[in-house]
């Protein structure tokens, strides 16, 4: 076609400018960010190289593999309990329900109340709310408090990181479920295609960019929390929920190991974005399947 | 249509120029004439005391014009200042690990000729001494107030049943068995704020182990584990006196739960009262050094520099408005505004008001009796205060092998290169190390 | 519209209506601690669950009124507004127009692809490891004040955003565009006139998902402004909080006020993603 060539070059014109602050902001200061990595930076003042002492330190450092796993494990269960109840709530929040406005407004509230209020109110339930309730209910497990408890902290942190993300996933299911037009449900309706069968063969398949979407930003957001654990357990009780933003902030910023904690950073990075396009690459073949 | 283009192109990014020129339009405003001295101090709690004390000295300076910057999280603040190379004049910091690093980074000047030096106190010049990593010429800061660590208590209930204050490791344990038989937690701990931790550790640490113990692990000449087997043993007896759970309990629960008499004594530092007063305005609240020795003579107070001034290197030329401002801020009048702000013990000799909550301490303060906070030797990344809490949690029968034995080892991973550097150095000047620790 | 009629005939499905009530509860009772917290004062702050439940001894705004105070409220918040609203601005403007030109040619380009993968795993990167790098950047440049903080943010987010344009395109079938370019009109047009509108629920989420992150944002303000005398709302609030103690009455008066803008906001751009069902009518 004759626009072809126009719409290229518009496309490149759009694309570059924007590329180029993209990468001054953010590639650039990553580059300088992981050159710091092979030296023994604190932040401030002087250095000296290191070479790749940084690097192997990570692989030994039993510390920073306990918060890998930590961070997985906490990540991997709240990215599903996410995306299912916030799956359940946008389907809900977009049926002809009463008070739709209201009901969107409070669902949306957990996400934008601060870390210091979350700290205070969920340290008080996990302190002295639920044990009292585990208590009259005869529950061994929550008669004392989930914080305190080095196999039990990680679920606490579970249920706010949960709490707070829900919300913003939530948004986006909403704002995928209006692009599935509604003579798609007429139509099923004349087939007499109802409840989960409408869900999983007409609803599902067209928002499934956004569950590609979701899960890959609620997994990034997990494996990178750092909120919920400076406000409930700061890492413990004995380091059982030290994350490994955790560390790569409290170790790197306040501490001065700012040229180790590079080498965290970026390993992190790169573990992260392998995880993604493995995400990612499913469920675009999903998407092309449909 | 490319015009079109182009012009809304230009338009966007004139948009995003024009709005860059407008908000970075507010620059800073240049003193006419007059050298500008700025201090950036890292106690926000205290910017009322220091807004009166900025205006104070611009009244009654005509060529000097004092800045005083007590931001929030300013140790973030003071860091990113020195990697955008915006250095302030004078640091107002703890005498912690920070001042440590930011000696042996050479950005600190030298004061030594400094005149009002000569009124501080020993114990608190000494105690920035111990700080340094390598032994250094010089003085590079100038201690303003000390904060104290110990054992609150609560006085009322103490005049009700008549206990006393004790003084030896065992007079304490019998305390507290006192305490609980008449039905009173004798101590309640906020250990699910792992700082907490550090709080009797360091009260048991300066009676019972050799406050330049790090020093000497860096030098080589000594091992944390003998030293302080029994700051370990001292502090994890204390659970048996403590609520059950204390690792449920943030610092704040523990503050409300003294404050309303919840427990008889708060194992804490002098920092933590205003938090207790908040709760319990009316707590009459006194304390005493925490006596981990058996032998009296061996205990002594808890004490470190909680604010004190550095200038930063290159500073020479201004050395003048520096010292000026400083001798302002050692005055006499200048020190008792921030008395009555803050409860604090001032560095610099003399008679000032102390706050009645350390009554106790009284005698400790004036006899000069004093040791630093061992934290402020432990480097903030190797989370001593998590250690410290994993320990307590651990109830094995090996679990003080097991921390101590994991002390020394974290010690060297989180200090290779200090340890490299202070080795070089005591191989090179090998009488200093028979000087002793420092 | 067709569809709007048929949604009157839709009957009000209360059973989901209730179950979305119920699920209100987990909201409402932390909602109520924080406002109890906000009224009362640190001398009636208990340990125990009774205590910390029950009214306030008088009913008062003073803890607001103080908190206002202390945060310099109407400054802090102009300079909230300011950032998050220019942020919010052109990041419709830039993520778009990158969502529109990158998703629509990531079926033809293999470059676009990886330009694609490349933009959206800086979504990755720890803030962390970019801190002190953009510290220095920053100020080299010039701009450590709050045209800074925003062209940080719009760098930030545009991974997410241009994540979520691309997203939304891939349901916007190609063939609208086809029709106009028949006519003649360039794609620069057709952007702005036919796809531009079209995604507006599109625009009304990346809004509230920017300015929700920017509104709550501590960290970059804090590293990037400090020193040019001005707050924001967030980093106002660390006021409450010293090395050893809490003001958590004062704090939490802060903080719901804090949260009352955000909230409004989100309200009104919620309607805007529901309008959107409108131009359903296209397909």
């Amino acid at each position: 076609m004759k626009g072809d060539r126009e719409r290229k070059r518009t496309f490149m014109l759009i694309t570059i400018p924007i590329l180029a602050l993209f990468i001054c902001f953010n590639t650039l200061p990553l580059i300088k960010g992981f050159i710091y990595s092979f030296t023994n930076f604190k932040g401030y003042g002087s250095y000296d190289w290191v070479g790749a002492r940084n690097y192997v330190d990570l692989f030994t450092d039993g510390r920073v593999g306990r918060s890998y796993l930590f961070t997985f494990k906490y990540a991997i269960v709240g990215t599903i309990l996410t995306n299912v109840i916030s799956l359940v709530i946008a389907l809900g929040l977009n049926s002809k329900i009463k008070g739709k406005s209201v009901l969107r407004g409070i669902y949306f509230i957990p996400n934008v109340l601060g870390g210091l209020v979350i700290g205070y109110i969920f340290s008080f339930f996990f302190t002295y709310i639920l044990p009292v309730v585990g208590q009259s209910l005869g529950i061994e497990a929550l008669s004392s408090s989930m914080l305190s408890s080095t196999s039990q902290a990680w679920i606490a942190i579970v249920i706010v990181g949960c709490w707070q993300a829900i919300a913003m996933n939530t948004i986006i299911y909403i704002s995928g479920l209006q692009t599935v037009p509604e003579d798609i449900y007429e139509a099923g309706a004349i087939d007499g295609v109802t409840g989960w069968r409408k869900f999983k063969d007409l609803t599902f398949p067209l928002i499934i960019p956004f569950f590609g979407i979701n899960m890959v930003l609620s997994m990034k957001n997990f494996l990178m929390v750092f909120d919920q654990v400076m406000a409930l357990t700061k890492g413990g009780p004995a380091q059982s929920t030290e994350s490994i933003s955790y560390l790569i902030y409290n170790n790197g910023m306040s501490g001065g190991q700012f040229g180790f904690q590079s080498a965290n950073a970026f390993l992190f990075f790169v573990t992260i974005v392998v995880i993604s396009v493995v995400q990612m690459t499913i469920t675009n073949k999903k998407e092309e399947q449909l | 249509m490319k015009s079109n283009m182009k012009t809304a192109g230009s338009f966007l990014l004139a948009g995003i120029l024009a709005s860059a020129a407008l908000l970075s339009g507010c620059g800073e405003d240049t003193a006419d004439g007059k050298t500008v001295v700025e201090i950036v101090q890292y106690k926000p709690e205290a910017v009322k005391a220091f807004e009166a004390l900025e205006e104070k000295f611009n009244a009654t300076h005509d060529n000097i014009k004092l800045v005083i910057d007590s931001p929030n999280d300013a140790m973030t603040i003071i860091k990113t200042r020195f990697v955008r190379e915006d250095f302030p004049d004078i640091i107002g910091i703890g005498g912690d690990i920070n001042y440590s690093n930011f000696l042996d980074a050479d950005m600190l000047m030298d004061v030594s000729d400094y005149s009002g030096l000569s009124d501080i106190k020993e114990s608190y010049l000494r105690i920035d001494k111990e700080l340094e990593f390598i032994p250094t010429e010089g003085v590079y800061a100038v201690p303003y107030m000390a904060n104290a660590a110990g054992v609150l208590y609560n006085r009322e209930m103490f005049k009700e049943n008549g206990w006393k204050i004790p003084e030896t490791l065992d007079e304490f344990y019998a305390l507290c068995e006192d305490i609980q038989k008449k039905g009173i937690q004798p101590l309640y701990f906020g250990f699910k704020d792992t700082w907490t931790c550090l709080a009797p550790w360091n009260a048991i640490a300066v009676d019972v182990a050799d406050s330049t113990i790090c020093a000497q692990v860096n030098a080589g000449t000594a091992k944390f584990a003998d030293e302080y087997r029994p700051v370990a043993e001292i502090t994890q007896s204390l659970l048996q006196y403590a609520q059950p759970d204390p690792f449920a309990y943030s610092y704040n629960d523990a503050c409300t739960a003294f404050a309303r008499g919840e427990s008889a004594m708060y194992v804490i530092g002098s920092y933590a009262v205003a938090q207790i007063k908040s709760a319990n305005p009316d707590i009459d609240i006194d304390s005493f050094v925490f006596p981990a020795s058996n032998n009296k003579d061996e205990n002594v107070l808890n004490s470190g520099n909680d604010l004190q001034w550095s200038v930063m290197a290159g500073n020479e030329e201004k050395k003048d408005a520096i010292y000026e401002v400083l001798d302002f801020l050692y005055d006499d009048e200048n020190i008792q505004i921030y008395l009555d702000d803050q409860s604090a013990v001032p560095c610099k000799k003399g008679d000032f008001e102390l706050p009645s909550m350390l009554d106790g301490m009284k005698p400790f303060i004036e006899a000069d009796r004093m040791a630093d906070y061992q934290d402020h030797h432990y480097p903030s990344e190797m989370a001593v205060d998590a250690m410290i809490q994993t320990y307590l949690l651990d109830t094995s029968a090996t679990a003080t092998d097991t921390f101590l034995e994991k002390f020394d080892t974290d010690w060297v991973r989180y200090n290779r290169d200090l340890i490299a550097k202070v080795q070089k150095y005591y191989a090179e000047n090998p009488e200093e190390l028979s000087e002793g620790g420092n | 519209m067709m569809s709007k009629g048929n949604k009157q005939t839709r009957a009000v499905n209360w059973p989901v209506t209730i179950l979305l009530i119920a699920g209100c509860l987990t909201i409402f009772f932390p909602l109520y601690m924080a406002f109890i917290i906000a009224m009362k004062q640190p001398s009636e702050m208990t340990n125990n669950i009774a205590g910390a439940l029950s009214f306030p001894q008088t009913w008062s705004l003073a803890n607001f009124r103080e908190a206002m105070q202390v945060t310099d409220f109407w400054n802090s918040l102009g300079n909230s507004l300011l950032i998050t609203v220019v942020t919010v601005v052109i990041s419709i403007i830039l993520h778009g127009m990158a969502g529109y030109a990158i998703g629509r040619s990531m079926k033809q380009s293999k470059i676009y692809n990886i330009i694609y993968m490349f933009i959206v795993s800086g979504m990755f990167v720890p803030f962390a490891i970019l801190m002190m790098p953009l510290v220095k950047q920053t100020a080299q440049m010039g701009i450590a004040n709050r045209f800074g903080v925003i062209l940080l943010y719009v760098v930030f987010y545009m991974p997410l955003n241009v994540m979520l344009y691309r997203g939304y395109l891939s349901n916007i079938p190609i063939a609208i565009e086809e029709a106009a370019r028949v006519d003649g009109a360039s794609t620069w047009k057709i952007y702005w006139t036919i796809i531009f509108p079209m995604m507006k629920p599109m625009h009304a989420t990346v809004a509230v998902l920017t300015a929700m992150s920017t509104w709550n944002d501590v960290m970059t303000p804090l590293v990037i402004m400090s020193g040019t005398g001005k707050n924001t709302l967030p980093l106002a609030q660390l006021n409450f909080q010293t090395q050893f103690g809490t003001n958590y009455n004062l704090a939490f008066a802060s903080y719901i006020l804090a949260l009352i803008p955000i909230l409004l906001f989100y309200i009104v751009c919620q309607k805007q993603i529901i309008n959107g069902v409108a131009n359903g009518a296209v397909k």
